[in-house]
This record gives C-alpha cells, structure tokens and sequence, in this order.
C-alpha cells in the first residue's frame, strides 16, 4: 500500500477508535510500544491504554489538520506525524495538538505503534 | 550520553546553526535524509539545504518550549519531537511550530538527521 494512504489510514483508525472505544487501541500497541503524553512516559500496551482511559475527559472528538509520512529505515517503520483539533465535550473551544507515531509492521503484515508522543499547542 | 541530554543537545545545535550559519545545516543531513517542509517533501542533504537557505526571510529566532525523545528501535535511532516558536526579523508575532527528527548514529559516534517534518501550528 502506497505509505501516504496507508499513513491516513492509520490515523483514521486511530482516532475513530481514540474517539469511541479507547480500550481498542490496545490492540495498536504492544509490549515494548513507548508513550510519550505532555511529558509523561508510559511503557507497554497495557499502561498505555490505562494512561488513555483514565485522562479527564469522557467524550472527546479528534479532527486532523495536518498528516505528514517518512519511511524511518530498513527495519519497514514509518513515521507519521499529525497536527489537529482535539474537542472535549462541554468545552467552548477546542485544543490543538501534535503527535508522532512511529509505526512498525507485524509478521501478520499489519503495523502497530512502537513510539507515540503526544503534545498539546497552546497559544 | 543520556537520550534526554543528547536530544537537548541536538537540538540546541539544530536550531543555533539554523539561526546563524543556515548552510552548516549540511553537516547534519546525508544523502539518503528526507525533510517534509510544510507538506513539501524534499531529499539529500544538498537539496535539504537548498530549501532551508531558500526560505523566504533572512533572519530569523528558533525559541524552544519542549523536546521529547524516545528510542527508535534496535538500530540505535532516537526520535525527537520539538515545539517552539519561530520569530522572523521584522515580523511582530512569532510563528508557532512543531517539528520532529529521526535520529541516526554514524560509525564515528556522532548522529545525523535521517527523518525530518516541519510543520506551522496555526492559531
């Protein structure tokens, strides 16, 4: 699959899951996957995930701005980096903020995240 | 060298050469690096440069607000992803931005910048 479409596939799914079934995206990382949020690191899928479910807000609604993809090397990763709104239900205004992935494929010839660091842009 | 303390470290060089000796870029990119500058992908450390020093403003003040880093897998790579404001001589408000750097090592010990993506956040 050409990587700017598989790239905005990803994203895609990820945010749809991020944004109505947030345990889902345990199945995106796995043991050695590395989290980075607002400065906060966080090892492994499962700590992941409870770093996720367990952030202030219910119901939350991702919208991309911005998706840019680089293959990372022999190893078949891929970078991925993205810019957008992030909307939380019963606020006024939304929240900007940019991500990193690094995804890496699995024998199955799918990808998951090895590396995801997460910032928010204020003004 | 802490991964921490090396990507501080790169990046204050990054930015201080960007600010005052844009051509010395060039040292850090080889040819098989890769820059997406706002969506516009470009390749080699040649043509890297090329675009850097072609950029429309002569002067201009990279300000960093934060970097984080993790390891990018098994080849000994590192990731880092930066925020901070861009200020343009002449300009009255500061561009915001965000950028991220994948991280090679070289067999002489030092790094290069194999993955590079720019991006303006916009209010």
């Amino acid at each position: 699959m050409d990587p700017d479409a598989l790239s905005k596939a990803f994203v895609e799914h990820y945010y749809t899951t991020f944004d109505t079934n947030r345990t889902g995206l345990a199945n995106l990382y796995q043991e050695s996957s590395m989290l980075t949020f607002e400065g906060q690191k966080i090892q492994g899928s499962q700590n992941i995930v409870n770093k996720l479910t367990s952030l202030p807000f219910q119901q939350c609604k991702h919208s991309i701005t911005t998706v840019d993809c680089q293959p990372s090397g022999p190893a078949g990763g891929m970078l991925v980096f993205v810019s957008g709104n992030l909307q939380l239900a019963g606020e006024q205004h939304a929240l900007k903020f940019s991500q990193m992935f690094h995804l890496m494929p699995t024998p199955q010839g799918s990808f998951y995240v090895y590396n995801d660091i997460f910032r928010l842009n204020y003004a």
